[in-house]
């Protein structure tokens, strides 16, 4: 996808307009060239019989009509197709302009909620904070909307560098121990809410991959997990072992699971069911998750919660 | 100023740390606060005795709070209710003020403004409930009958919902029917200074009440312009 197209909304209505005169000029078009191509036929059937009338053998004026008859069905049926072909795509580009641009404005709206959500929060917790009331609980709902806000800066900014064609660093990442200890951090953020259970195969081979699109993938399973999950506390399970000729991760919640249609999801801007979030935080996992060489799938875990499997490329170091 | 006795709140937030601190707040000025994350939630909590005032959020995890608004408005019309909402847009506030919302905070605000508004729609409630000058629960206004106790107006076989603020301006003008009212004296009596209402914001709500009440709203016979000082409803209206 385009940056600039991601981020530069186009108004509707007036792509609507035009594509309502796109369509208007194509009809115009598609009469003038049939009535055209009638009136050469017609044309060229005229000069065969006045050709007869001066004393062209009749079987050589009507082999020349019916060449040029032929011709001309050929060459008018040609620019018919080719023109039919071309509006088609202008079609598509333009539907998938307008899908693109109803996303885009959704998820600024839907920004501007997940935004304006936390400063609420910060702005009441400090407020009675002010007042007098500073409590270990207001402190840590501060600290946790701080979180969130990072959070969802962290995201829109790596999706502007995602668009934006931004390069990966990628190296050769040994999980053990490093996954232990990103993981163990991520959650840390979220006190008692996510439970935390890792399994880490010991003869795990280094895996291709850049550390930092890594903790955010990693981020995005946690934070969809505490959000979406509804329980409190949420189990997560995360077990990485070999795979043959790669490396999988298992993640697993026992929260709500999905409701709808999985295939659905990774898509940029999709939601679930629920009103809460972006619809960028599974759809970065699934394009770093492609940048870096793997793959992710998306499913019910085994207790009826969310679950996701990521394939990473074995190391060549 | 704190919340008048015994005033029950419902607030209806998905969002644990905003509510946290919130129901916390309201509580510590005296409301008895109950709480609901959820809209099967909010329909629990509906069941039981009456609330005075309903804080909505609109966005939450299995629906909306307009359709919380919905069953709040068929089930106890006197609840005041309020919007608290991250969506500011001008479509979601028109939609709220039509489903009877009284007011419509949107997020991130000030909890001091909070407080003001849920007193002012607190406020207005209680005035619609005070007897007033107006005889019986229902009045006759052009064409409609008002009834203040259920917040209905009944237009031949239609029955149409009124918000709080329409049943007040009825209602004030009811009482002074006969009288010219100052659009000051509807401002004070329904709206709030928080809400920066100005003279032209009684116009046009007058506006409306005539394409309810009068059979040619252009020709108004009931809800009389009195130039340079307000309105006045035409004695004998009921």
């Amino acid at each position: 996808m385009d940056s600039k197209g991601a981020l530069s909304v186009t108004p509707i209505r007036q792509s609507r307009l035009v594509a309502i005169l796109a369509g208007v000029w194509l009809i115009i078009i598609l009469v003038l060239g049939f009535w055209w191509g009638t009136l050469l036929l017609r044309q060229s059937a005229r000069i065969a019989q006045l050709s007869v009338a001066a004393g062209v053998p009749q079987s050589e004026a009507f082999a020349e009509l019916s060449r040029t008859q032929y011709m001309l069905q050929w060459e008018s049926g040609s620019f018919l197709l080719f023109l039919l072909t071309l509006s088609a795509a202008l079609f598509w580009f333009y539907w998938r302009d307008m899908q693109r641009a109803r996303g885009t404005q959704a998820f600024f709206a839907a920004l501007t909620h997940e935004l304006r959500t936390p400063l609420t929060s910060v702005r009441l917790q400090s407020e009675a904070i002010a007042a007098g009331e500073p409590t270990q609980e207001l402190v840590d709902r501060l600290l946790a909307d701080t979180h969130r806000l990072e959070s969802q800066i962290d995201k829109t900014l790596e999706l502007a560098r995602i668009e934006g064609g931004g390069a990966l660093a990628e190296q050769a990442i040994r999980l053990d121990p490093w996954l232990d200890r990103v993981l163990r951090g991520i959650v840390a953020a979220y006190g008692n809410a996510v439970q935390l259970e890792l399994t880490l195969d010991p003869a795990l081979p280094a895996i291709r991959g850049d550390t930092s699109a890594l903790q955010l993938i990693l981020r995005n399973l946690i934070e969809n997990a505490s959000r979406h999950g509804d329980r409190d506390p949420i189990y997560v399970d995360v077990n990485v072992h070999n795979a043959g000729g790669h490396v999988e991760l298992r993640f697993a919640d026992d929260g709500r699971g999905i409701e709808g249609d999985p295939s659905k999801l990774g898509r940029l801007f999709q939601r679930g069911s629920s009103s809460r979030g972006t619809g960028v935080g599974l759809y970065l996992v699934r394009v770093l998750m492609e940048r870096m060489g793997g793959k992710v799938e998306f499913g019910a875990a085994p207790g009826g919660g969310f679950a996701a499997t990521l394939h990473f490329q074995r190391s060549a170091d | 100023m704190s919340a008048p006795p015994e005033t029950r709140l419902l607030l209806l937030e998905d969002d644990a740390n905003v509510a946290g601190t919130l129901a916390s707040r309201l509580t510590t000025e005296g409301y008895a606060v109950t709480y609901a994350n959820s809209v099967r939630a909010a329909r629990e909590a509906l069941a039981g005795p009456a609330f005075q005032v309903a804080i909505l959020d609109v966005g939450l995890p299995d629906g909306s709070g307009f359709e919380v608004a919905q069953t709040l408005r068929d089930r106890s019309p006197a609840t005041a209710v309020l919007f608290l909402t991250a969506y500011g847009t001008p479509q979601d506030r028109i939609r709220g003020l039509e489903l009877g919302a009284d007011d419509y905070v949107t997020k991130p605000f000030v909890f001091r403004e909070l407080l003001l508004r849920i007193q002012n729609v607190q406020r207005r409630a209680t005035y619609l409930q005070q007897p007033g000058a107006v005889q019986g629960a229902t009045s006759r206004i052009g064409m409609a009958d008002v009834d203040f106790g259920r917040f209905t107006a009944r237009v031949g076989d239609k029955v149409h919902r009124l918000t709080h603020k329409e049943c007040a301006v009825l209602k004030l003008l009811a009482e002074r029917a006969g009288n010219a009212v100052t659009r000051d004296e509807i401002l004070d009596r329904a709206w709030s200074p928080d809400e920066f209402p100005t003279q032209r914001t009684v116009d046009n709500f007058i506006v409306r009440l005539r394409k309810l009440v009068e059979r040619d709203p252009s020709n108004p016979q009931s809800i009389l312009s009195v130039r340079g000082v307000g309105y006045q409803l035409e004695a004998g209206h009921e």
